[in-house]
Parts: structure tokens; C-alpha cells; sequence
């Protein structure tokens, strides 16, 4: 204890009497902890991001939609597929009650909606209160559409109303306005207030029950099913069957959330098996996993993070070597000074731990300046140059100075076994 | 402290090969004794010094310190009987330069395991009988060669040995300063420390109690 005391006040003296190669070894340490800090926040907030698009989008996600890709052999072959209707869809809720979301999705396009003198085109998707058990991003005025209005099949509808885009170039900007049609749809529920008024579509009156308000680009929850769907106008997807927006012809796309990932396999083969006693062997329709998916999002974005990670390991690796450096220098530096600690009596282990110490000590201060550097790049900095603060939890800073530490007496343990392996009468003849 | 060597040999790494810098030296020197050891340059003095004092091993042949055979002996057991048992004292000082007086006096008490306190307490006294009172503060370069000699001799008492290795402790000295310093191994030698000291001052050497003549490695009869 006393001998590791004696060599933190030696390791001081040291350090402060070579300030210049004390500071340039620990800058390389401290580099190091920057790049670990915002690597491991990026990490973490990789994870948290995951996290939240797990509780978004679900896991055990599967969507039934209709197999274009069939092929006939002859024109003569062909007859209209079955679609999969309204009624299909309860069949299927009773049959799998276990579900937890089964939600159908039938989609209109270029719908015209007008309000008072303005006149846009839409599209409008008809769903069931279902939909919003998953991939709900928006924050919600009024209601959102309930059983009671599918069962009666009224007319009324839910709006979206988009966020400001997130900041980018004018060039963007302009093509975003050249070949967004229905951006006439997007600046009339920005700039009038239609909760509670009525709308006419297509010529039918809806009334306006809720406005689905999206989050702005940075507070708003990703999903993992992959579909940038940009919804307009929900109704009741019973009312748009029944006022023909969705023709007969038309089949119900159905997104589907078993629940749990665990019997995933067999809600799979149970909704194939409803499929085909319903409709029989055709390839009608196809049923995307998109558990797959979302896996294979998820281990990319792991991927993605481990390699920042490594980074932060190599810059740590770098600085360990730069320690080494300045160790080995030291010790050729202070030969003579080793041969006489040595003949006044300090043993090998008294000159390993001098060496030892000292160098990680220069890792502690460089691991306390760099987590000291790297909140500041990671919050203010960051923050001022616009690329959005990293999470930077207080355990971060305490792992990266430890890290910082360890990497240090890693890389002196070399040098320090270098010092206490001269012998002393060779040590005291060198000048 | 009693040494007795037998058949002492040492052939270096690095050495000329058929030239071993000692070629079997025998000898004793009883505990209390002032022994000069004397000899043209190269003939293996420091060599032999080296090896009496732990630093370094001989290639063959036997010592005994004390009646103990310390050449079996761990790194650790080794650098304790340094740190107990001699003092050096070498030509060039090999005072630590960024320390000041009290400081190196202290460093073979901090290995000793002295806490602070303690370590100053004996430093004080120490230089204070190598006649350095007042100059505990100063570092080496801020002071004269008699001086910085004197505060290695004081380093060398630091843990009370009962042998002293000194190597031309006046080579770098001018004939005042040595005298002085000579006058004080001769006042530890009446303490009853062991002394042996490697001269080429015919006069220093002639004050010693018995004189070692050494050539090409060997003990010259
Ligand atoms: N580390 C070493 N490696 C190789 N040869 C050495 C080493 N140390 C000493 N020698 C050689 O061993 C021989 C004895 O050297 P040593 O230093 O013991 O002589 P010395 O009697 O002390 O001489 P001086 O009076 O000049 O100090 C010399 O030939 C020297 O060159
Ligand atoms: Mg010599």
C-alpha cells in the first residue's frame, strides 16, 4: 500500500517535471476516449431506438396481401382472383382471437376532397380501430375511429397532418414540390383547423373526427415494417366498401401482430391453413414474415453499431501504444535513475509498479480529459453544429476513464517489464 | 559484515571474448575492515565492487556475505540486502537530479517502507552529520561535487549498513574535497561499517587499513 502510494507521488513528479511528453501521451489516450464516448452513445442510442421500434412496430408481424405475380398459361386460363373481403377478415379475427392485432387495410387513390372553395386531391385507406395498435407514430386530436362507426358505417374520417419536413437543401425542397401531388392535401389540414367540420370526398360528406398529427422528424418513433406508408385519409374501411370506394374487385391487404414471437411459425401455418380452406390451393395471395425483417434490421443496425464501437477500441488501441511509446522512452530516458533506485535498494516489483503506475496515471488523466472532451463534442457541440446531442449516460464517461486506465496499464505492462528486467550494474553505467 | 570470495570469475555479454574482466579472485575482508583496492584502469575494480554489492553476478566461483551465500539468493531477497545491508557511493554521485537533498537522503527509507515523517526526520540528521546542515532544500545542481558527495554518503547511511562500496568516490574531486570526504569513510569505518573503496589515490589508499592490488583481473601478491 505504502509502496504504491510512493510511486502515485513519484508518478506525479514524474509527470509534472515532463509535462510536454506527459501531455502528448495522454492526448493520444484521450483522443481515444472521445471516439469510445460517441461511439458508445451512438450504441446506446442505436439500442434505444430498437427498443422503441419494438414497442412501435411489434415483433411478430406478418402481412397478407395480394399475389400479383401469378402467372397464367393462357389469357383464356385467367379468371378474376378471390379478394379477401371485409367479412374474410372477422372470419379470420374469430378464428385467431389470440392475435393481437388484425388489422385490414383497403386503399382508394386520387380521391378529390374539398372544403369550402379549396380542392385537393387524397387518397383515402380504410381501416378498423385495429390500426392503431401498431406503427401508431402521431399524436392524436379528437378520436380516432371506432367500432361503432365501422358497424354503422359511417362517414367520418381521421386527417393526417404532416410535420414540417426536416431541414434540407432547396433542391430538395423543389422536388419534393414538383412530385408531391398531394401536397395541395398536406397545406390545407396545416393551415385550417378541420377537426369537427365536414368534408366532402368524392362528392360524399365525411365528417372530420380527429387529426392524426405527425411528430416532428426528430421526436418521432421509427417503425421496423419497412413501409414508408403515407396515409391522408382513414375511414371506417366498411364505409368505403359500402359507398364503392373500394370496389368488390378489390382485396383487403391485412397486417397481422401474432403477439409473440414464440409461436410464431405456427400462427403462420394457421393463417396459410385459413387461406387455403377459404380460397382454396392458388397462389392467391402471398403472407410476408416480416419478423425476418425486422430481424435483419435489427442485427444490421447491431452491426452497425459494433463497428463503431471497434473504432472507439482502435482509437483506444492507438493511444495504448502511444502510452507504450512514452513508457519505453521513459524508461530509456531514466536508465541511470532505475540503477540507482535499484542499488539503494528498490526490488524489481518496486520499479514495474513506478512504471506501471505512472502510466496509468497518465491514462486516468487522459481518460478524465477525453470524457471531458467527449460530452462536450457529444452534447453542446454536436448540438451547435446541428447532428443532434448524443445520449451520453453518466456511466459512459466512468467506463471510457476505466477503459482509458486499463488500456494504459496494458500497454506499460511491456516497458515496465523492460525497466525491471536491467540489470543494476548496466543501468547505472548508462548516461 | 565479513566477505569472503572464492574463485571469482566474470566474462561480460558484451566483453571481448577470452577476456573475463576477473580471471578467479580469492579473498576475505573481516567484518570492521578499511580496504583500498587499487589497480590500473580496467583491470576489473568496478567489476568486483559491482558483484560484492548485489549488482550484478559473477559468471563463476563462490560469495559469501556474511557467511550466506548470496548468489542463490530472489531479485527481492537480494535488492532488501541492498537496501539493509550497503551503502554505495559512487564517482559520478548518481544523486536523482530533480530531488532535492532530503529527498535522496529519504529514498532508501521510502523503499525501507518509512512513511514521510520519519523519512525527513532521519534525512535532516543525516546530512547534518555529513556537515550539509542548512542545505537540505537545495537540489544536486545547486550544489559543489564535495557536497553532492556528501549527501550520497548521507544517502548511503540512510538505512544504517554495515558495509560501504565506494567506487573512486573522489575521482571527481578536487584534493580538499577529498581529503574531507576521505576523512569521513575513515570516522564511518571507526563507527565500525565495513568499508571498501575502489582509488587511484596512492595517498587516500596508503590511509586504508589494508590495500588490494588488482591487475587484469586478478589479485596482484
Ligand atoms: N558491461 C560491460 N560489458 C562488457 N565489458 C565490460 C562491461 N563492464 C566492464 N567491462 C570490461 O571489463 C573490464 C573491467 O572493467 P571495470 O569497469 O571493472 O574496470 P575498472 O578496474 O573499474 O576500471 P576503471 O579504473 O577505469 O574504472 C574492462 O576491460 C571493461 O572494458
Ligand atoms: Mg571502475
Amino acid at each position: 500500500m505504502r509502496a504504491l502510494f510512493n510511486a502515485v507521488k513519484t508518478g506525479f513528479t514524474e509527470i509534472w517535471a515532463h509535462k510536454t511528453r506527459s501531455v502528448l501521451s495522454f492526448l493520444a489516450i484521450a483522443a481515444g476516449s472521445v471516439v469510445f464516448i460517441d461511439a458508445f452513445s451512438a450504441i446506446f442510442a442505436t439500442y434505444e431506438r430498437i427498443e422503441k421500434q419494438k414497442e412501435v412496430s411489434g415483433m411478430a408481424r406478418l402481412k397478407i396481401s395480394q399475389n400479383y405475380s401469378q402467372t397464367y398459361s393462357s389469357p383464356d386460363d385467367y379468371v378474376p382472383p378471390p379478394v379477401i373481403t371485409y367479412e374474410d377478415v372477422l372470419r379470420l379475427r374469430e378464428k385467431l382471437p389470440g392475435f393481437y392485432m388484425v388489422s385490414p387495410e383497403g386503399r382508394d387513390w386520387r380521391n378529390v376532397l374539398e372544403y369550402g372553395e379549396h380542392r385537393v386531391t387524397t387518397s383515402v385507406m380504410g381501416v378498423t380501430p385495429e390500426w392503431t395498435k401498431r406503427d401508431f407514430i402521431y399524436k392524436l386530436r379528437g378520436r380516432f375511429l371506432d367500432w361503432h362507426d365501422v358497424e354503422n358505417k359511417l362517414r367520418v374520417c381521421v386527417l393526417v397532418k404532416k410535420a414540417a419536413p426536416p431541414p434540407g437543401n432547396s433542391f430538395n425542397k423543389s422536388m419534393m414540390k414538383k412530385y408531391n401531388f398531394t401536397g395541395g392535401f398536406d397545406t390545407l389540414v396545416a393551415h385550417n383547423d378541420l377537426l369537427g367540420k365536414t368534408v366532402s370526398i368524392d362528392g360524399f360528406t365525411f365528417t372530420v373526427i380527429g387529426i392524426l398529427e405527425e411528430l416532428p422528424y426528430s421526436r418521432r418513433p421509427e417503425t421496423m415494417t419497412g413501409y414508408s406508408q403515407e396515409y391522408k385519409v382513414l375511414a371506417p374501411v366498411t364505409t368505403l366498401i359500402h359507398y364503392n370506394f373500394i370496389g368488390s374487385y378489390q382485396t383487403l391487404d391485412v397486417s397481422i401482430d401474432t403477439g409473440s414471437e414464440q409461436n410464431f411459425e405456427e400462427s403462420l401455418r394457421k393463417i396459410n391453413n385459413f387461406l387455403k380452406i377459404r380460397f382454396g390451393d392458388g397462389d392467391f395471395f402471398i403472407v410476408e414474415n416480416q419478423l425476418e425483417l425486422i430481424r435483419e434490421r435489427i442485427a444490421a443496425s447491431m452491426k452497425s453499431a459494433l463497428v463503431t464501437i471497434s473504432l472507439g477500441m482502435l482509437a483506444f488501441l492507438a493511444g495504448g501504444i502511444g502510452i507504450m511509446n512514452v513508457t519505453l522512452a521513459t524508461v530509456f530516458a531514466r536508465t541511470r535513475e532505475i540503477g540507482v533506485r535499484r542499488a539503494i535498494g528498490a526490488s524489481r516489483r518496486d520499479i514495474m509498479l513506478q512504471f506501471i503506475v505512472e502510466a496509468v496515471m497518465l491514462g486516468l488523466i487522459g481518460g478524465v480529459l477525453g470524457s471531458a472532451l467527449g460530452y462536450l463534442w457529444g452534447v453542446p457541440v454536436k448540438v451547435m453544429l446541428g447532428m443532434g446531442g448524443s445520449p451520453i449516460k453518466a456511466w459512459m464517461p466512468l467506463v471510457s476513464v476505466l477503459i482509458a486506465a486499463f488500456t494504459a496499464f496494458v500497454f506499460a505492462i511491456y516497458p515496465a517489464w523492460v525497466a525491471a528486467g536491467l540489470k543494476p550494474a548496466d543501468a547505472l553505467r548508462a548516461e | 559484515m565479513s566477505i569472503s570470495c572464492f574463485e571469482l570469475t566474470k566474462v561480460y555479454d558484451g566483453g571481448k571474448a577470452g577476456w573475463p574482466a576477473l580471471r578467479g579472485l580469492s579473498f576475505e575482508i573481516k567484518m570492521g575492515e578499511f580496504v583500498a583496492v587499487t589497480g590500473p584502469s580496467g583491470c576489473g575494480k568496478s567489476t568486483l565492487l559491482n558483484i560484492i554489492g548485489l549488482l550484478d553476478e559473477p559468471t563463476g566461483g563462490r560469495y559469501a556475505l556474511n557467511g550466506r551465500d548470496v548468489l542463490t539468493l530472489s531479485d527481492r531477497e537480494r535488492s532488501d540486502t541492498r537496501r539493509d545491508e550497503i551503502g554505495f557511493i559512487f564517482q559520478s554521485f548518481h544523486l536523482l537530479n530533480r530531488l532535492s537533498s532530503v529527498e535522496n537522503v529519504g529514498l532508501p527509507l521510502m523503499y525501507a517502507g518509512a512513511d514521510g515523517a520519519e523519512r525527513k526526520e532521519r534525512a535532516v540528521a543525516l546530512l547534518r552529520k555529513v556537515g550539509l546542515h542548512g542545505k537540505e532544500k537545495k537540489i544536486p545542481l545547486e550544489l559543489s561535487g564535495g557536497e553532492r558527495q556528501r549527501v550520497a554518503i548521507a544517502r548511503a547511511l540512510a538505512n544504517s549498513p554495515k558495509l560501504i562500496l565506494a567506487d573512486e568516490p573522489t575521482g571527481n574531486l578536487d584534493s580538499a574535497s577529498s581529503k574531507e570526504i576521505m576523512q569521513l569513510l575513515v570516522d564511518l569505518n571507526a563507527e565500525g561499517i565495513t568499508v571498501i573503496m575502489v582509488t587511484h589515490d596512492k595517498e587516500l589508499a596508503a590511509r586504508a587499513g589494508r590495500n588490494i592490488r588488482m591487475r587484469d583481473g586478478r589479485i596482484e601478491q
